[in-house]
């Protein structure tokens, strides 16, 4: 592996500190929360108090003000570790940033203190049952009735569902236009008339609530746009790259650990008389596997590079999304057929990061949509 | 290759289609016919109780276990009436997942091993699905390389102590008997210091404990052996000649592919034909029926080749290690499909509850069941090797504890 040179020596020491934290806090509990099928929202304050929730937001705000590396780190490491049930890479990579950008004051200092103290759990409703990746297809309406907005529709497929306080609807709130009569607003659990569904059993993900949410003549108050009526699509397209970054990052992580842990067991367990490390198939897969990752951590690092500066256009950030979550289901899938059957016991990393890495090539937009994007760009339609 | 039935075997095929047909368990049709791989969900039947009811009825009609000889509770019908058997069964094979390794590889070692006395009690109540069988053949630090193996039998009395651990056994924990291959002596080369017996399941000392397998299943078991006492007289074959005795066992398991692996095709192809896309009806999407030609073509292959089996075995013929090209190609294939299919659901792909997926998460099921495909009874790599150096003859692999003593060769897990 080439040393990293992303990351300066804060970070390593914001790293250390999330290390002992997870090892503490959350390691332990991670198969009681997959029977539960969410985490104990516990984790989520004691997290906020050490300041490991949404690092970039600005001091102004009562945040850290730090740089989105910070968030990375926090990403690799959840996926390192397998804590694949948590969602805080969800909410500070991708919802709060809509609040910070697109906020008005009274909405920031409603919501913010919360956010970073981990009592106010957060998530984005997009996706529809009949809509995956086209969000121009949405049907939930949010129709303007004197001050309030009155929304109806559901949504399906919602990361944090079960335990989030606050939800960011994508809604209609011109249903005759497309994409421009998209709005984003603010939906607080218990209010009447929003409902959230069972938690959804999953393929893979089992500590991670995922929930359908319904809104049946949910009234909320104006106040709760965020930003400007009509613009929600383009706030979404803006924060796209950050979050395919998120899970380029997140797949990342996961091949390089699972293929570290392969590489000692490989060492350790013995066949024919002689470690399974020794046998050229083993080398050849594992060699194969490292050059791979070697190359895909660089792009991947120089686009956390390029994003820092501000400079990650959604066409770089779908190649990184693309490639290396096939990656990592290839990584993975490999190093599962080399622990044998012990790779297919649920106790072994290795074989939940199987069930966990299939929905990567999946969600923040399918493989397909990626090449869609850079086919578009590539050919000027 | 004649795939026509001649005279004799289109009067056998009549035959099974009106016996079924006044006798299959027709209302669990509904359910077989939507089971996942490796999964038998029947709602509210009791999934074990229907299984052997099935299979009490086909024993008692003359329908079980058709290979074996009458004596032994078998009907000694062709291979080519087997395979027509297989293909008017249909969905109802599905019933007979508990039965497999009995009737495929305990029931044929017992028959070449076992005295007598023990054919007639032991076979008949097998091959009726009255008692269930399974095999302890795998350990922890034993699974490609079978004969390092290190569960012990020691002589006490005229009885055998065992101690020691077998894992991924599957159906333990509802098996009656089982047989077990052991380490009776660790001064010699590994392949022969091992030797055979069968054992009864609920014998003092057997501890079981299902694994959680990565599809949420749990099919497989640890097995636990403190102190277990068996008879002499349920020794399989000579002292040291265990692995003989397995070669019987498993070349058995290879007959017994016979009938064609699952690949996930008319799945894949059910689900293309119902799934409309946000471009339309999925089947017309040029990208996907490129696909579905190329798993058709490979399906085929495999359906072949498997008939050229069939050929063969009914000629007299014995299969050879050729036969495990069919499991190499169907493992990796029905994960490519699974991921395909699951590709084209979108997130709606990532539902397991198959009251809510697309086919009843059959493709879900498909995907996280796949990856034991490639392991169990050989992985892909051992296939390979075997393929290499017996079908290809190539130069074989090394091995570094060729001709140690079993206990001079170093451990690990």
């Amino acid at each position: 592996m080439i040393a990293r040179t992303v990351y300066d020596n804060e970070h390593e020491q914001f790293r250390e500190s999330l290390r002992k934290f997870l090892q503490a806090e959350a390691v332990p509990f991670h198969d009681q929360w997959e029977k539960d099928g969410q985490i104990d929202r516990a984790l989520w304050q004691r997290a906020g108090e050490q300041g490991f929730l949404c690092p970039t937001v600005p001091e102004a705000l009562g945040g850290l003000g730090a740089d989105f590396r910070y968030n990375a780190v926090v990403d690799e490491e959840m996926s390192g570790m397998g804590l694949s049930g948590i969602g805080f890479g969800l909410h500070s990579d991708i919802t709060v940033p809509y609040l910070v950008n697109h906020g008005n004051d009274e909405q920031h200092q409603k919501y913010m203190p919360g956010c970073l103290s981990g009592d106010i759990i957060t998530a984005i409703a997009m996706t529809e049952p009949g809509t995956g990746s086209d969000l121009q297809g949405i049907k939930t309406t949010a129709i303007a009735d004197g001050d309030d907005y009155i929304i109806n529709g559901s949504k399906t497929f919602i990361t944090n569902g079960q335990l989030a306080d606050l939800i960011i609807v994508v809604c209609k709130t011109d249903p005759s236009k497309g994409a421009r009569g998209t709005s984003l607003i603010l939906v607080e659990s218990g209010t009447a008339g929003f409902a959230k569904g069972k938690n959804l059993e999953k393929l893979g993900l089992k500590a991670q609530d995922t929930s359908e949410l319904f809104f049946d003549n949910v009234r909320v108050p104006k106040a709760n746009l965020l930003g400007q009526e009509g613009m929600g699509f383009a706030y979404l397209m803006q924060e796209l790259p950050q979050e395919r970054l998120n899970i380029a990052i997140g797949a990342m992580a996961s091949a390089e650990s699972i293929l570290n842990q392969t590489v000692t067991y490989v060492q350790e367990r013995k066949a024919f008389g002689s470690p399974i490390a020794t046998f050229q198939n083993t080398q050849f897969k594992l060699a194969e596997i490292d050059a791979q990752l070697t190359a895909m951590r660089v792009f991947v690092d120089c686009c956390l590079e390029l994003h820092l500066r501000g400079d990650l256009d959604a066409v770089t950030a779908a190649k990184a999304k693309l490639l290396t979550t096939e990656l990592q289901g290839k990584v993975i899938d490999e190093c599962l057929q080399l622990h044998g059957g012990y790779g297919f016991m649920w106790e072994y990393p290795v074989a939940k990061a199987y069930a966990d890495a299939r929905v990567q090539r999946i969600y923040g937009g399918t493989s397909e949509i990626m090449k869609l994007i850079i086919g578009r760009n590539l050919l000027g339609s | 290759m004649n795939f026509d039935d001649n005279v004799d075997e289109a009067a056998f095929r009549a035959k099974v289609r009106s016996w079924l047909d006044d006798n299959a368990p027709k209302k669990l049709l509904p359910y077989l016919e939507k089971a996942s791989f490796a999964t038998l969900d029947l709602g509210d039947y009791d999934a074990n109780a229907e299984a052997k009811a099935w299979r009490k009825k086909k024993f008692d009609a003359g329908w079980a276990c058709l290979a074996w000889p009458k004596e032994y509770g078998g009907q000694a019908v062709s291979p080519i009436e087997r395979v027509i058997w297989g293909q008017e069964e249909g969905a109802y094979a599905a019933l007979g997942g508990l039965f497999t390794i009995g009737e495929g590889m305990c029931g044929p070692t017992v028959m070449a091993y076992a005295d007598e006395a023990q054919k007639t009690r032991y076979l008949p109540k097998l091959a009726s699905g009255e008692e269930i069988w399974c095999q302890l053949f795998s350990e922890p630090g034993s699974g490609s390389d079978l004969a390092g193996l290190r569960t012990k039998a020691e002589p006490d009395g005229g009885d055998w102590l065992i101690n020691g651990q077998k894992i991924w056994t599957s159906g333990a924990h509802y098996s009656d008997f089982g047989i077990l291959i052991t380490r009776t002596d660790a001064n010699v080369a590994k392949h022969q210091g091992l030797t055979m017996f069968f054992l009864d399941m609920k014998s003092p000392g057997i501890d079981i404990r299902p694994i959680k397998q990565a599809n949420g299943q749990s099919g497989f078991n640890e097995v636990y052996f403190n102190d277990v006492r068996i008879p002499d007289a349920q020794r399989l074959g000579a002292v040291g000649e265990g692995w003989k005795v397995a070669l019987t066992t498993l070349m058995n398991e290879r007959m017994s592919i016979g009938g064609s692996m699952p690949t996930g095709v008319p799945e894949m192809l059910e689900l293309a034909s119902t799934l409309q896309l946000e471009t339309g009806p999925a089947i017309e999407d040029r990208a996907l029926r490129e696909k579905l030609a190329d798993w058709h073509c490979r399906a085929n292959g495999l359906k072949y080749t498997s008939a050229r089996l069939t050929s063969a075995l009914s000629r007299g013929d014995t299969p050879g290690p050729e036969a495990s090209i069919g499991k190499l190609v169907a493992g990796p294939m029905m994960q490519e499909i699974a991921m395909a299919a699951l590709d084209l659901q979108d997130l709606s792909g990532m539902m397991v509850d198959p009251a809510e997926a697309a086919l009843s998460a059959r493709l879900q099921a498909i995907l996280l069941r796949s990856p034991a495909t490639r392991v169990e009874g050989g992985t892909d790599e051992i296939l390979r090797n075997i393929i290499a150096e017996r079908v290809l003859g190539l130069p074989g692999d090394i091995r570094a504890d060729k001709g140690l003593a079993f206990k001079d060769i170093p451990t690990g897990r």
